[in-house]
């Protein structure tokens, strides 16, 4: 004789177990905290050496140009024309357009990271902030216009990089600032 | 009303219990505002039941702590994926079944007549019609050597009182096959139990 579904059903609520666990949630707790932090020690070293990145992408478009405006002046006796073929190369230019590419890539890179944080807060400072970069990046589009019209305008190509290097500096503050403090 | 908590005496899968209700994770505060204040109202809620789960299909109450933990630190991980989803606390019994087996596998536990715990150290049945005691032990003995999903499926809906709609949900299956699994376990723990029984005559 078998046991119906009934009494089965009915022996079955009787498997439920409920017991005391007291020490059980802070264990949960204290192991939240540990992963929090493991994560926190994760991305730590990704910003530094995404800091690095940036720093040395910076070093070199600062010497690329250089190397360009350097080759640029024209010398004695020689017609700027001449000088400019002889100088400055199609190959010395391509190397300070790559430089300044892996540049630009490291600063979108770190807008992406601090855009949340801007976007997100509504401190006074933070919206001065993002105003500032609003026209860094209008002023970048403008003379990127510049640039893309005559490639070998040391000039622009001088202004871009300080612009760049503006909004880097101004992305590393809205890094470090906090925006529920303000 | 408090339900399922730590100090809870009451039923929790009492009619009524709003905690029941697959959308009692929408009204809890989302994670993001406070991940921990949100994973300590998700224990408060749903830790008993939890363990109960857990140790339904562990068998003993260590390894049933030790899945709920590892269920909470997996849905810490996986939290962003919990933000894009409508369902939450089938997500988060989804995980919890999963750590459960994959503990299960790793540890090599098996609820045989060995490793069983002894009965004087079990957690308390929440029922409490004692008066089945026997079949309550040939039925554990007869569960735990249900095929894996067949037992999940019994265990959610006979022992836990899931709806098939959230066992499938959870099980990551259809409705109908929650159904027919547990239709299947039934048959089967019929002919064990009716074996036993007969013997027993």
């Amino acid at each position: 004789m078998s046991y119906t579904d009934e009494e089965i059903s009915r022996a079955a609520r009787q498997l439920r177990r409920e017991w005391e666990s007291p020490e059980l949630w802070p264990r949960i707790q204290a192991a939240l905290a540990a992963e929090a932090a493991r994560i926190e020690r994760r991305r730590a070293p990704s910003r530094v050496s995404a800091w690095l990145t940036l720093a040395a992408a910076a070093a070199a478009l600062v010497f690329g140009i250089t190397v360009v405006l350097r080759g640029r002046a024209p010398q004695a006796g020689a017609p700027p024309a001449e000088a400019e073929r002889r100088l400055l190369t199609d190959r010395a230019l391509r190397e300070v357009e790559r430089t300044e590419g892996d540049y630009v890539r490291s600063i979108e890179a770190l807008s992406r990271v601090a855009e949340p944080k801007v976007e997100e807060a509504g401190s006074p400072l933070m919206m001065s902030y993002r105003e500032k970069l609003l026209l860094l990046d209008s002023a970048i589009a403008e003379c990127r216009a510049g640039i893309d019209r005559n490639r070998f305008n040391a000039r622009l190509r001088r202004e871009l990089l300080s612009l760049y290097q503006e909004k880097q500096h101004t992305l590393q503050q809205v890094m470090k600032e906090d925006p529920d403090a303000l | 009303m408090w339900y399922g908590g730590e100090d809870a005496t009451s039923d929790w899968t009492a009619p009524g219990n709003p905690l029941l209700r697959l959308d009692f994770f929408e009204e809890a505060s989302l994670p993001g505002q406070d991940e921990v204040v949100f994973f300590e109202e998700l224990y408060r809620s749903h830790g008993a039941r939890m363990k109960s789960v857990a140790y339904n299909i562990l068998g003993n109450p260590s390894d049933a702590e030790d899945a709920v933990q590892e269920a909470f630190l997996r849905a810490y991980r996986g939290i962003a994926a919990f933000k894009g989803t409508a369902q939450g606390s089938t997500w988060m019994y989804r995980i919890l079944v999963n750590a459960c087996h994959d503990m299960g596998r790793q540890r090599r536990r098996r609820r045989d007549e060995t490793e069983l715990v002894p009965e004087d150290q079990l957690p308390a049945s929440t029922a409490h019609a004692a008066t089945d005691a026997p079949l309550r032990m040939t039925l554990e003995k007869a569960v735990a050597a249900l095929r894996p999903r067949h037992r999940d499926v019994f265990l959610l809906f006979e022992v836990e009182g899931f709806l098939h709609r959230e066992i499938a949900e959870i099980l990551d299956i259809a409705e109908g096959t929650s159904k027919s699994l547990l239709f299947e376990a039934r048959r089967e723990l019929q002919s064990t139990l009716g074996d036993v029984r007969g013997r027993q005559a």
